[in-house]
């Protein structure tokens, strides 16, 4: 129990108080561990607890597959893909690349013309100037994934060249490198994935405004209100809609804040009907065609609403916020919220 | 003025007048605002704590919320479905995550009471540790430590979106009854929500991710916004020194109303020229 | 008048998936046919804001970029870092690449691959790539401090010392300006709170539309000047871009966010359009409960 609960809780504690003080302690050492070391200390802890969670997951999808449970064969992907990712990143690195040296006299325009066509560049004349600037060996600017696929290319390039070497870049450079094994696994898969995961929140946002956006109170539809201009504000169509357009809904607004006072439904449709044609009327002879009012622009009244009442909200909310963490977090120092430890 | 402001009045003075002595010695130099708006919060929020423990009521306002905590995991255990508990997609070192965690287990408490299954999936390896140590204690507390297992707790994935689909996978094939989405989270708080709302499952959402604020509240029943969710284990909980510190905040947000008045119109009158006195120079 | 309420109460209570299925089609048609959909961009004030403190560097100043998001913001954000690259290298500002995700990593290759071969830049004099790291804030701290203490080699391996561009570069305060590709944490608030806002460092940002609303705060106070909002802020700064290198007489391929923005303007309306229709079947629904 001593080492479960009373050793965790003197950590947090201890920590906790020299991270909150120990920014205002003239001493270096102090200081560089506050802004540096404690973020790192976490950081190794966490990459080391990768194993964890990556184990659990493992052993669950391949207990799935074993007893053939309800969709196993989703499963054999989930595995599959881990052991190609693992692969990429620590067992193949499918980085090679060639660097030549020593061009045969004559044979330069040869020689960059087969680069040339092996890049897909239309002007071997720009290789050719990057072989003659070149003082050591020449590293031709693409990468292999297999050394089959490099070898290949070396059997064109050696009638002309006398010294042609086949490398691999560096371990861990080789994730980074443009053309190897793990970036091509990023750029075709993970990022169409994700990117199609992020792109579901288009069609969701549709789904969940058109359910939850009604005009049941004024809050609501202040937020239907204000959604509506923000949305049209912040894409080009937002400029092309036009001060009249506008004005119609500001009507239909003025129509509907005096609707619970104006129990004659006829009387109502007058004053914003009559309220419609009179503004269109008096906007013409203003010559609002021409120049319209910036009140009645679309992305204007969109960006004070960003501005002001949106910024207001928010800094409102931001301020909470940071109390809410504030609090919590001094309740876990002063070891007044043990809850996390399990207890 | 009761005899504790006194002393802690006298407390915080002292505390600051040694640090000015202390300056550019022992303490750093040009930061003494830092340091005095720390000091004074925190010895606001702990003298609150210490009314508390002395026997003072806090009154708490009801939080819709965190009273429909326990009707969610009544409504999953009568319809014989499982509840689901999003911790958020942050690590441990979030104040978010913890405070899911926190609310994570009274939520354990109350399916250990009812015997409804929960599944916990999470996205990161430490938070899975954290998030089973709470479970268990919970499922000990109640009683039922046979109902629990570590496979309640389990990882996806550390990328975002590959978690978001995981958890939608959960939800598509489980159908959950209750859903509960209590952390920090980013731009999957809409997929998880709709996904939820999709599948006809009651529905309590908590982040201080303020973005993501206005998307649980579309999509969820419940919605704890800004410091509701901050307050959950204190509310939850009940303990007196934990109201107490509730209440502390609620104090120290009014002295940062107070101070923010106070600027406004101390840089007003100092705009206006008549005083010579720059508070913003000051802050 | 009976025929209109039903076609309206059809309209307002539609399944889901009708609804994903117009949405898609709303979006997917303006990809294919951008010709059939061309609407003026209209520079937002943050946008021409960041276009101005780019445009205001001289030749040989140094930018440090620094690249926050993934492959799942890459359509936002990546607009905008091929448009801030081109914009950087006809100035010919040298460019110094760094990734607080490891994703930024793939996502600052490509943009500097794509970019650099168009304008003949050359890898060590005119730009290079630092890379990731991991440690989030004590990145920016250390980047703030010192550089080397972080960073001995760069993204390909090469050893910074052995780098030209690198020679005189110590600290931030050696930048003339910094520009963060931010979708979320840490991003553009980590580097104003950790290095710009204390060292004084000129800071501007792109980030997704979502991030904008907790990042206007420091662009009110000006710790960060201006603010390239997503999307339409993307294809902004490429019109704001294109008009300028037309003017400094440099050819170079168009941008992809502009061609993006009709098919989001067409999904705008196609929302606000199902809104209203949800509405009206809201009004005609109540109204026929009150009467029954």
């Amino acid at each position: 129990m001593f080492f479960k609960r009373q050793i965790p809780l003197l950590i947090v504690i201890g920590v906790g108080l020299l991270t909150l003080f120990g920014r205002f302690i003239n001493n270096e050492a102090v200081r560089g561990f506050v802004s540096n070391d404690a973020t790192q200390w976490f950081d190794i802890i966490a990459s080391f607890a990768i194993f964890l969670g990556a184990l659990n997951m493992l052993k669950l999808q391949l207990i799935k597959i074993i007893k053939k449970q309800k969709n196993w064969q989703y499963s054999i992907l989930a595995v599959g893909g881990f052991a190609f990712a693992i692969f990429a990143g620590f067992f193949y690195r499918g980085a090679n690349y060639i660097t030549i040296s020593d061009i045969q006299e004559g044979e330069l325009t040869s020689v960059s013309g087969i680069i040339a066509e092996e890049l897909n560049e239309s002007n071997p004349f720009n290789i050719e100037t990057k072989l003659l600037d070149s003082k050591d060996a020449y590293e031709i600017d693409k990468i292999f994934m297999t050394e089959g696929n490099a070898k290949i290319f070396m059997e064109k390039l050696t009638p002309y060249v006398d010294t042609i070497t086949l490398n691999s870049k560096p371990w861990g450079a080789h994730v980074q490198t443009k053309g190897s094994l793990f970036y091509w696994m990023f750029i075709n898969t993970i990022t169409p994935l994700g990117a199609t995961m992020f792109a579901l929140l288009a069609f969701f946002v549709a789904s969940a405004s058109y359910r939850a956006f009604r005009i049941r109170n004024f809050e609501a539809t202040l937020l239907l209100v204000a959604g509506i201009i923000l949305m049209l504000g912040r894409v080009p169509i937002g400029n092309l809609i036009p001060w009249w357009v506008v004005s119609i809904m500001v009507m239909f607004g003025i129509g509907a804040i005096a609707a619970p006072f104006i129990k004659k439904r006829k009387v109502l449709l007058g004053i914003v009907g009559g309220g419609i044609i009179i503004f269109i009327i008096a906007g013409t002879l203003m010559g609002w065609n021409q120049t319209p009012p910036a009140f009645l622009s679309i992305p204007i009244i969109q960006d004070w609403i960003f501005a002001f009442p949106a910024m207001a909200g928010s800094r409102a909310l931001m301020i909470g916020i940071a109390l809410g963490i504030v609090a919590t977090s001094f309740r876990i120092i002063i070891g007044l919220d043990k809850s996390v430890l399990g207890g | 003025m009761n005899n504790k402001v006194i002393m802690w009045s006298m407390l915080f003075l002292i505390l600051l007048g040694l640090y000015i002595l202390g300056e550019g010695i022992i303490f750093v130099e040009g930061i003494r605002v830092k340091f005095a708006a720390i000091l004074l919060v925190s010895i606001t929020i702990y003298y609150y704590i210490d009314r508390a423990r002395s026997g003072e009521e806090i009154y708490l306002r009801t939080i819709p919320g965190l009273k429909a905590l326990e009707e969610a995991v009544g409504r999953a255990t009568e319809m014989g479905k499982s509840v689901l508990f999003v911790p958020g997609i942050s690590d441990l070192d979030q104040v978010e995550t913890i405070t899911g965690l926190n609310i994570l287990g009274h939520v354990a408490e109350h399916t250990a009471k009812y015997e409804a299954s929960l599944n916990v999936p999470v996205s990161k390896s430490i938070v899975m540790e954290a998030g089973r140590d709470i479970c268990k204690e919970s499922y000990l507390k109640s009683g039922r430590p046979d109902l629990y297992s570590d496979d309640m707790v389990h990882y996806i994935s550390d990328e975002q979106f590959a978690y978001a689909a995981g958890v939608n996978g959960i939800m598509e094939r489980e159908k959950p009854a209750a859903c509960f989405y209590l952390g920090k989270f980013y731009a999957e708080s809409l997929i998880l929500a709709e996904t939820g709302n999709s599948i006809g499952a009651i529905q309590i959402a908590g982040t201080g991710s303020m973005a993501q604020i206005p998307f649980f509240v579309t999509a969820c029943d419940y919605t704890l916004i800004g410091e509701e969710f901050f307050t959950a284990s204190a509310y939850l909980s009940k303990k007196p020194e934990l109201l107490g510190s509730i209440k502390g905040q609620d104090i120290v947000k009014l002295m940062v109303m107070a101070t923010m008045i106070l600027t406004v119109v101390l840089n007003g009158l100092f705009q206006a020229g008549w005083i010579s006195f720059d508070i913003l120079s000051y802050l | 008048m009976e025929t209109i309420k039903k076609i309206f109460i059809l309209l307002g209570s539609l399944d889901r998936r009708i609804i994903f299925f117009i949405v898609g089609l709303s979006v997917l048609i303006p990809l294919l046919k951008p010709e059939w959909v061309n609407l003026p961009i209209r520079p937002t004030p943050e946008s021409q804001i960041v276009f101005d403190e780019i445009n205001n560097l001289n030749e040989g100043d140094k930018v440090l970029l620094s690249f926050e998001y993934g492959p799942s913001t890459k359509p936002e954000i990546h607009p905008m870092a091929i448009a801030i690259l081109k914009h950087l290298y006809a100035k010919n500002i040298q460019v110094y690449g760094f990734a607080l995700w490891p994703d930024g990593n793939f996502m600052s290759t490509e943009a500097f691959s794509e970019v650099s071969v168009e304008f003949d830049k050359k890898y060590g004099i005119d730009y290079v790539n630092l890379g990731f790291k991991p440690g989030q804030e004590a990145v920016i701290t250390g980047i703030a401090s010192d550089i080397r203490t972080l960073y001995t080699v760069d993204l390909k391996g090469t050893p910074i010392n052995d780098i030209p561009m690198m020679k005189d570069v110590v600290n931030i305060e050696d930048f003339d300006f910094v520009f963060s590709l931010s979708a979320g944490f840490p991003g553009s608030k980590e580097w104003v709170q950790y290095a710009c806002d204390p060292k004084n460092i000129p800071l501007s940002t792109g980030c997704t539309s979502i991030q904008v609303t907790d990042i206007m705060p420091y662009v009110e106070n000006n710790q960060i000047r201006g603010i390239l909002a997503g999307m339409p802020g993307a294809a902004e700064y490429e019109s704001l871009v294109e008009t300028e290198l037309q003017k400094m007489k440099i050819t170079a391929t168009p941008g992809k966010a502009t061609g993006m923005m009709a098919a989001q303007s067409i999904a705008h309306v196609v929302i606000v359009l199902f809104i209203i229709f949800g509405n009206i079947t809201y009004f005609i629904t109540r109204k026929k409960k009150r009467k029954g």
